[in-house]
């Protein structure tokens, strides 16, 4: 039983998700793994001839030794197992390996993935350019709209997005550029297998079917606290450019933007009110010299995207209770009790006025508050 | 020796004619009660026998048994007493043949013999008349408020001593005081919790006070959804000044209800829309009634041919808002209990206010997290939401806002919307645009091509069900009425889609 687009299986990419499926796996002890075994398929063979507890062992104290010696023969016994290669065909995994045509990131990163695992239906969103957009999980409305926004935006320009699945800004990015048409890649922090959180199920399966899930982690790995910051080294990893919507000071988004620097990639941030807690640490960023964000189309133009085509075309400005009711906004969320009484309008004036403002671009509507966009 | 004499319970709100049947025979001295008699109705024994023997008359000393038919019926309460002890006294040869021939009797008994008030007066002579009584005796405090009743001869009873002389035409009948006139024509300007409230306190907020035009003059579910503090109970408070005077039989209903659940109405009609504001504490029993015990009105139905106004709709709990639902489609609420099906009227009108999270800014100042109004939002159920066709968002008014028009300027148009409606639906069984059936929407609500487009351009674009579609037009209808025009025109369907709002 195979997939229908990948038939043979490739001895290496089966030897490499074996490898990463071993219990108790790091990147660092897959890393040395494969390197002392010569490649993922020699070091799936040398397991059984004592490299796991060379590897294990290496550097261990004394008191660590017993433990190391039992998770080595874990791993003998484990490796044995055929069960992620009938993983793999069942679920149409893709694998990729350092050092094989596809690795979708820079090979020099020093902790980079030795393998990463994908599902989807949309490979090719790797081939496109890669932008991460992160943030908060507590974001605010505004910032959630931003990112919907960017998201749409990016998605539009035929740039993958590239984000955690995650509460608040990631899962608002994912939504807008799905919205918009465009290819995503969600990396989580748990096997391909398990939905976290929850709530974002659907999310979920739209990701899978206009872009790609991928992990590092074996099928079956359940959240754990730990391991979302060392995802977030494969979100920065993956994009080009790294962009912060609303982060807290100490939160995941932070760590994105740290990796991202460290690999030295752009980051860019969206400014916000210093009394505004989910902005703190995407102001901090700014501070310390991240490109700011005034428009969804900077980004654009920081990836050298040509500036007419990202920018949206010129539209014919508003007149008479139109102009009006949108200098009455006075560029925030305002009700139409407050449209009508600024601009000593009807309200049945202010009503056609916000319809034909919708209807050009110039305005939006949601809870019942009308806001310029 | 046998005596029958006729009176009348409550069940739910509704008066239910009884005949109480006395048979004195010889035997052991004994006093029993059948025909699903409550605790209260079987606890009257001492006290109609001390009554009796207070008022100086005989209590004979052999088996007395009392039916209460119909059998089948529970009956509740004490008013039936009088009854019991005229019955006794029939039966005993106290009383002259035939006098109580057409006549019911409706009081609770003193030990004294005294004649005490019951509630429901109304109710149980309406129930009585109907059922072909031509002449009620009744507590005299209840005297006026059966005389409302109409096509009914009521006589005051003030002791079971002195009735029994007017029955046998030995002293005439008491009189009663006319009630005290109604303070004020309860139209122009309202009060609640006794404060005089008009519209024109009301600064600003031009559409929200639209909304609150189209409730009264369609009789569309209205939900208010804003910071606190910014006029949303204000606003919501002042409607019973702009809706018309409850016409002469919805008075009665009223004040049928209202007397049935034992509220004082002081022997007059009650002429103002009732004007119900439940706690958020309500329970699902207070709010649609029933309770353990007899089953009790709820507010809801306290609130027919009125409003209900639940302010913080958040807050209440989920289970009692979502027993709300079918009241509000089918403007009555069934109520089955053991052996029974009652069903109150509720035809009210829901006025609601709610924050739009839980820190309440809901704007640019919010602080909450999209969890925790995901969480406050969940509160409200879907399908109740979709049952208020105006849902409108309210912020501070400007700072240079100027108070509105006054309440009765409001009310003269929502007169002549109301009027407009009763002769569209003269051979329909609803008369406001809002209980318009599904079904009839189309014919009864036609659009002009015009109209037509902006109503199918409304649908798409805002992903409308065939439901959320049908109550803006109704919406619609209302905003056209209140204009005085004869069709709906593309403003009117924009102006109503703009009510209805995605809120909270």
């Amino acid at each position: 039983m195979s997939g229908p687009d990948r038939v043979p299986l490739d001895p290496v990419e089966v030897a490499a998700a074996t490898l990463a499926s071993l219990p108790d796996m790091t990147h660092r002890r897959l890393r040395a793994l494969i390197e002392r075994g010569g490649g993922p398929v020699g070091a799936l063979a040398g397991l059984e001839r004592g490299l796991a507890a060379a590897v294990l062992c290496e550097g261990a104290s004394t008191a660590e030794l017993p433990a190391r010696q039992s998770l080595a023969r874990a791993w003998q016994t484990a490796a044995r197992s055929d069960r992620t290669a009938r993983t793999l065909v069942a679920r149409r995994t893709r694998v990729h390996v350092v050092g094989r045509p596809g690795y979708p990131l820079d090979e020099d990163l020093p902790d980079r993935p030795e393998v990463l695992l994908a599902e989807g239906d949309v490979p090719e969103a790797l081939d496109r350019p890669r932008v991460a957009v992160v943030g908060t999980r507590a974001a605010t409305p505004n910032g959630l709209d931003d990112a919907r926004q960017l998201g749409a935006t990016l998605a539009r320009a035929g740039v993958t997005v590239v984000s955690g699945l995650a509460i608040g800004i990631d899962g608002a990015v994912h939504e807008g550029a799905l919205d918009a048409g465009g290819a995503v890649i969600g990396v989580v922090a748990t096997g391909l297998d398990v939905v976290y959180p929850r709530r974002h199920r659907i999310l979920f399966d739209r990701v899978r079917a206009s872009g790609l899930i991928m992990s590092e982690l074996a099928y079956g790995t359940q959240p754990r606290h730990y391991a979302f910051p060392v995802r977030n080294r494969i979100i920065a990893g993956l994009a080009q450019l790294t962009v912060v919507v609303e982060a807290t000071l100490k939160g995941g988004a932070r760590i994105t933007a740290d990796f991202a620097l460290e690999y030295g990639r752009t980051v860019m941030a969206y400014p916000g009110s210093r009394r505004n807690p989910a902005s703190a640490g995407a102001n901090q960023l700014l501070y310390d010299g991240a490109t700011v964000v005034l428009d969804p189309a900077d980004v654009l133009l920081e990836l050298g995207f040509s500036g007419s085509g990202a920018r949206p075309e010129q539209r014919a400005l508003p007149l008479g209770d139109q102009a009006a009711v949108l200098e009455a906004c006075h560029g925030e969320p305002a009700t139409l009790d407050q449209l009508a009484s600024r601009a000593r309008l009807s309200p049945a004036q202010v009503v056609a006025a916000v319809r034909a403002l919708e209807r050009d671009g110039w305005m939006e509507r949601s809870r019942g508050l009308c806001w310029p966009r | 020796m046998l005596a029958a004499v006729r009176s009348a319970t409550l069940i739910g709100v509704d008066g239910q004619p009884v005949t109480v049947e006395v048979h004195v025979s010889s035997g052991l001295p004994a006093y029993q009660v059948v025909g699903l008699p409550d605790a209260a109705v079987r606890e009257s024994r001492e006290r109609v026998r001390a009554a009796v023997l207070s008022s100086g008359l005989e209590w004979p000393q052999r088996r007395i048994t009392v039916n209460l038919a119909p059998g089948g019926v529970r009956k509740t309460g004490s008013g039936l007493e009088l009854a019991v002890a005229l019955g006794v006294l029939g039966a005993n040869d106290a009383l002259p043949a035939g006098v109580l021939d057409g006549v019911a009797v409706l009081g609770e008994l003193g030990l004294d013999g005294s004649v005490r008030a019951v509630p429901g007066t109304l109710a149980l002579v309406d129930a009585l008349a109907r059922a072909g009584v031509s002449s009620v005796v009744v507590p005299l405090p209840n005297a006026s408020e059966a005389e409302l009743v109409g096509d009914v001869r009521v006589r005051a009873a003030r002791t079971l001593g002195e009735l029994r002389a007017c029955l046998k035409g030995e002293e005439p009948w008491p009189d009663w005081d006319p009630p005290a006139p109604p303070a004020d024509d309860g139209c122009a300007t309202g009060t609640v919790d006794d404060e005089l409230v008009d519209l024109s306190d009301v600064r600003g907020l031009p559409f929200a006070r639209q909304a609150l035009e189209v409730a009264a003059a369609g009789g569309h579910h209205l939900l208010f959804c804003g910071p606190p503090g910014t006029g949303k109970t204000m606003l919501a408070r002042r409607l019973g000044t702009i809706l018309p005077p409850l016409s002469h039989p919805e008075a009665l209903e009223v004040t049928r209800i209202h007397s049935a659940a034992g509220m004082p109405v002081g022997g007059q009609l009650v002429r103002r829309r009732p004007f119900r504001a439940p706690h958020h504490t309500a329970s699902t029993a207070a709010l649609v009634g029933g309770g353990s015990g007899r089953a009790r009105p709820g507010e809801i139905t306290m609130a027919h041919r009125g409003t209900l106004f639940l302010d913080e709709l958040g807050e209440f709990a989920p289970s009692a808002l979502d027993a709300l639902r079918q009241p509000l489609e089918e403007r009555a609420v069934r109520i089955s209990r053991q052996g029974v099906s009652l069903t109150f009227p509720a035809a009210f009108q829901l006025v609601a206010c709610s924050n739009p999270c839980p820190c309440g800014s809901g704007g640019n100042e919010c602080r909450c997290t999209d969890a925790q109004r995901e969480r406050y939002r969940r509160r409200l159920s879907a399908p109740l939401l979709d049952r208020f066709d105006l849902r409108v968002r309210v912020d501070a008014p400007e700072s240079d806002d100027v108070a509105g028009e006054s309440s009765a300027e409001v009310a003269a148009r929502v007169a002549v919307a109301h009027e407009r409606q009763r002769a569209r639906y003269a051979d329909w069984p609803w008369s406001q645009n809002a209980h318009v059936a599904a079904g009839a929407v189309p014919r009864l609500l036609p659009l002009g091509p015009e109209a037509d487009s902006v109503w199918r351009e409304l649908i798409a674009d805002r992903q409308l069900t065939g439901r959320g579609a049908t109550r803006i037009r109704r919406v619609a209808r209302t905003i056209a009425d209140l204009a005085d025009s004869a069709g709906i025109t593309a403003e009117h369907l924009e102006s109503a889609a703009a009510m209805r709002g995605d809120v909270p």
